[in-house]
């Protein structure tokens, strides 16, 4: 909203110069976006807000800013040059719906020159950014930015039959719009119309049949009152938002409409005009005050800081409520019909606050009376995380929720996507069901900006229907590797990335977050090369997969390098307990190691070799590490050699030779018929 | 036959021949091995023939092999230090190459900022709470007293799934679903992605990450909310940086503020600066007290209970922060950008 330094003394005397009022402006919450100078004059574009519609007038302002200065507000007659013919002599007005028009005031004006503004109008209408059009057109505008009650100015002999109906539109009615549009109108919408047909769209805009132009000499000024809620409404059906709408959407004050009126005559009276006599005021059901209570005790109670009672009266004053009091420091306060916005004792708290200055209020520590343990370690699990992918030199990204249903197509998620009914683009319109497809992006972008490798993860949700009215939100975790990986060493050459680079980073993960059933099996899945894929498995619950990215999909994305990626299901996982830690004592007496090779049959998996020696049940056994794993020219063909080393420890002495000659003979016996191993 | 001595002279000049000869550890192990050896070296076998010659002979012979056996020790000794220090196949022609380096990933700079902020709040006892963002429009507006059809909306354009579901435009609905399960008092903060229907441009994108603070209490004042927010940015961007509060409007507060820090580019010197259009102050975040309408949405009694709450762009302030100029960088996720902040 912008207000002009010349237009705010016409209602208060001002004391100080433009750059105070800038710093007053500020001080009450009225935030100064930018100043300018036009013509002598000082235009603020201020920052007004939703529930305060009375200072989208320089009246409601210079209310403001009279009571932070503590100044009189001006009053002005505006007198009349009166015909001798009463305004209903002229025309009739009929609300039909007061729900939606609680008030309706018209005066006529008869005889009015219309032509250009007088230059002290034009150079208003242009402090408030408009271009003037002609007298009467700037006149209503005037009294619009003065009072923030927009009016709408008829050509009177247009109106047909005299008569002004207020009414909701008819289905298949059409008006032709001041702005030129013809807009067709729907039943829910308030029109004002004549006789025959819609004149207006109410509190939106103007018909331009029964608009004012040069050879208009009758005009009828009407100053209404409209429902907020129904105004929004039909200005967002129509995409209209003018000066009118956005006042009456906000709620205009309902006592403005006849000084509205009277102005808007007054000023036409130096044009020409005559008035009507008597103001035409249709107010069915008038609205009565509101009161609210306020006690001094609560003003401190909730600002933190003793104000005066003498300031609490004299700023609610100035700002045109009415105090009684009750008991001592005990009010009703009544409020007056342009604070739409006050209605609880907080509201009135806060315009104390504001008048006494934010600034003044004390600087305190919010006081802690208990100590609350955190319900769960789920955010510390997942910067856990987070930690053993950085130490395996992934980057974190995070990509947009949103995702294009074409390129989702490709992928197959499986999963129903969440439409969006109003999307920034088609492009954008779904909610991404996988992490992948933005991970394979940021890939593609990074390639394209002369990067050789990237190694990225994300974690974040991924949203789905699960049935026709039940959505899933899934906190999941994306990771990606594709081609080169950085040195460790600067001389040495950079490496491909692998299978296996992202299998190590997962199986990390996994054993720092404290779980140790940690398997894989080998599964086919849409994202992955067919063979070259497995499934992530905790304790024979699926939580995710890995694998080679498909070609097709990498094609689709003009990616050459193989890629592979992973996504894994973190609500499961952070949903269960991982094993609790325990301290294990160190052992006291030395270990020995032996080491066996032996050949089984090529079909049989590293993974159930593992999970076979796991499985031994050997006196002294402490662990083992599988060292290497080979197949060739000395091999027979249809196997496949293993060698593992296996560690041995008594816990209270030293194991005898002859002890670990007797495992390991016991070892060769069970893996002879758990996996018809033949020693090499 | 050879008198012992003789046998000390021969073995010395051995010695000094084969030592002339060592130049590695193993080479020296062996020598002391061939003469000091427990079982058959060349000395211990002397001290053997020691036993059976005559007593009379004894004594000059026993003293002068010991002194034979010590000279040796002590040749020995120095040989194998000699080696130690010798290996010239070991040797760093330039120390100044470079360390074995490993590459560490980099945390994402909202990821970095958010954390920033949970470490100051968790460190004045606040815990952190998290919830869903796809939200009703209750809980994202109605419990909030954004009336239905309200103006107020329009500055959480909002992006809807369908009639009842809508991307949360704000984290507020999760001070809702605390305080509907949670009695005071209540001290938590609630980061998260939030969504606004916004066309992107430098300043704006239709996602982007919040923090809120909520507080209920018995006795909590806008004094509290001021000298805890007024803590929280000078941990945040040092002790010398100023802020003001000014009115301002939230449906969910009343009375709202909103709080400006100095601008840390211009200081307010500059009439174009691009950070804070000259005016020397950056608005950082929105706050207030608690307003009695969401209390009674949630069945708290506002005439016993009071609270404050505050909501901050995590993007905004991250850009305020780093001098980043375009709010889009965070999403593009280009490596250049990332892989700087593996530094902060």
């Amino acid at each position: 909203m912008k207000i002009s330094y010349d237009w705010l003394k016409e209602f208060v005397d001002l004391t100080i110069s433009p750059e105070e009022l800038a710093h007053c402006f500020n001080q009450i919450g009225l935030m100064v976006e930018s100043v300018e100078k036009i013509d002598g004059d000082t235009v603020y574009e201020i920052e007004t807000y939703a529930n305060r519609p009375d200072t989208l007038g320089h009246l409601g302002v210079a209310r403001e800013i009279a009571t932070l200065l503590d100044l009189p507000l001006k009053t002005k007659n505006w007198p009349l040059v009166e015909l001798s013919q009463v305004t209903s002599d002229f025309i009739d007005i009929q609300i039909m719906d007061s729900q939606l028009c609680p008030r309706y005031c018209g005066l006529v004006v008869k005889g009015v020159k219309v032509g250009p503004s007088p230059d002290w109008l034009r150079k208003r209408i242009e402090a408030v950014g408009l271009r003037p059009i002609n007298n009467v057109v700037d006149v209503s505008n005037y009294v619009c930015f003065s009072l923030g009650q927009p009016i709408h100015t008829f050509d009177l002999n247009k109106l047909g039959g005299a008569r002004i109906i207020v009414r909701k539109a008819r289905k298949g009615e059409t008006i032709r719009t001041l702005e030129g549009s013809l807009v067709e109108l729907s039943p829910e919408m308030l029109v004002i119309a004549d006789e025959t047909r819609p004149v207006a769209i109410a509190g939106v805009i103007g018909g331009e049949e029964s608009g004012i132009t040069e050879e208009t000499s009758d005009v009828f000024i009407e100053s209404a009152n409209f429902d907020p809620v129904s105004i929004r409404l039909t200005a967002k059906k129509l995409g209209l938002s003018t000066d009118a709408s956005y006042r009456f959407e906000r709620g205009v004050d309902i006592n403005a409409a006849p000084l509205a009126a009277t102005m808007a005559a007054s000023l036409l009276c130096a044009f020409g005009g005559k008035v009507s006599k008597g103001l035409l005021d249709v107010y069915p059901n008038q609205k009565k005050s509101r009161t609210v209570p306020l006690r001094l005790k609560r003003i401190a109670e909730l600002l933190g800081v003793e104000i005066p009672a003498e300031f609490v009266v004299k700023t609610l004053t100035g700002l045109g409520l009415k105090l009684k009091e009750h008991k001592k420091n005990v009010w009703a306060v009544e409020i007056p019909s342009f604070r739409v916005d006050l209605e609880r004792e907080a509201d009135l708290i806060e315009e104390i606050a504001r008048f006494y200055g934010y600034d003044k209020i004390p600087s305190e520590v919010t006081p802690v009376k208990s100590f609350e343990l955190p319900s769960d370690r789920k955010r510390e699990k997942i910067w856990r995380l987070k930690e053993v992918l950085f130490h395996h030199g992934f980057d974190e990204v995070i990509n947009f929720s949103f995702a294009d249903p074409e390129k989702e197509k490709i992928w197959q998620t499986g999963r129903q996507p969440i439409q969006l009914q109003n999307p920034i683009s088609s492009r954008s319109s779904i909610l991404r069901t996988s992490l992948l497809p933005g991970l394979i992006e940021n890939a593609v972008w990074n390639f394209n900006r002369e990067a050789e490798g990237v190694h990225i993860f994300e974690v974040g949700n991924v949203y789905f229907w699960v049935e026709d009215d039940v959505h899933e939100e899934n906190l999941c975790l994306g990771i990606l590797t594709t081609g080169l990986r950085e040195p460790q060493t600067w001389n040495e050459p950079k490496k491909e990335t692998d299978f296996f680079i992202l299998k190590g980073a997962i199986e990390d993960l996994f054993c720092y977050l404290g779980f140790d059933s940690l398997s894989f099996e080998p599964v086919d899945h849409p994202f992955f090369e067919s063979g070259q894929a497995l499934k992530i498995l905790l304790k024979n619950d699926p939580v995710g997969h890995l694998g080679l990215l498909k070609s097709e999909i990498a094609r689709s994305y003009e990616l050459a390098k193989p890629v592979f990626c992973a996504e894994i299901d973190l609500s499961m996982l952070l949903q269960r307990q991982p094993k609790p830690f325990s301290f294990k004592p160190i052992p006291k007496f030395p270990g020995t190691s032996r080491d066996l090779s032996f050949l089984v049959d090529e079909n049989i998996c590293y993974q159930e070799i593992h999970r076979q020696l796991q499985r031994l049940n050997v006196p002294y056994l402490e662990g083992f590490e599988i060292y290497d794993r080979f197949q060739g020219k000395s091999i027979p063909p249809g196997k496949v050699s293993f060698s593992v080393r296996f560690f041995f420890r008594h816990q209270t002495r030293t194991l005898q030779a002859e002890e670990v000659d007797r495992a390991m003979l016991d070892i060769t016996s069970q893996l002879k018929s758990s996996l018809k191993i033949q020693l090499r | 036959m050879s008198t012992l001595q003789d046998k000390i002279k021969e073995y010395r000049q051995l010695f000094t021949d084969l030592a002339s000869k060592v130049k590695e550890a193993k080479e020296a192990e062996e020598l002391r091995q061939l003469f000091l050896g427990r079982k058959k070296g060349h000395l211990t076998l002397l001290f053997e023939e020691l036993k059976n010659l005559p007593l009379e002979e004894k004594k000059a012979a026993g003293k002068a092999l010991n002194e034979f056996k010590e000279e040796i020790q002590k040749l020995m000794t120095e040989l194998e230090q000699k080696c130690q220090t010798r290996k010239p196949e070991r040797l760093i022609d330039d120390l100044t190459q470079p360390g074995r380096k490993l590459y560490w990933g980099s945390p994402h700079p909202i990821t970095l900022f958010q954390r920033e902020i949970e470490r100051i709040f968790i460190s004045m006892g606040f815990s952190v709470e998290e919830g869903p963002e796809i939200e009703t429009d209750y809980y994202n507006f109605e419990a909030l007293n954004f009336p239905p059809h309200h103006p107020a909306r329009d500055s959480w354009d909002t992006l809807y799934i369908n009639d009842k579901l809508l991307l949360r435009t704000h984290t507020s609905p999760v001070q809702i679903r605390v305080m509907e399960k949670k009695k005071p008092p209540i001290r938590i903060i609630i980061p998260g992605k939030v969504f606004r229907r916004e066309t992107p441009d430098p300043t704006h994108l239709p996602m982007f990450y919040q923090v809120e603070g909520l507080v209920v209490d018995k006795g909590i004042t806008f004094a509290h909310l001021k000298g805890t927010l007024e803590y929280f940015i000078k941990a945040l961007f040092g002790e010398k940086i100023k802020l003001r509060f000014r009115p301002s409007f939230f449906p969910f507060t009343e009375p709202s503020a909103e709080v400006d820090i100095e601008c840390i580019v211009c200081h307010g010197q500059d009439p174009h600066c691009r950070v804070c259009g000259g005016s020397g102050w950056k608005e950082i975040l929105g706050a207030g007290m608690v307003d009695p309408q969401v209390f009674k949405n949630v069945n708290i009694d506002p005439e016993k209970y009071s609270g404050w709450a505050f909501g901050l762009g995590i993007d905004r302030m991250a850009m305020f922060a780093f001098q980043i100029p375009e709010i889009r960088y965070f999403y593009e996720n280009d490596l250049r950008f990332l892989r700087q902040f593996n530094r902060k």
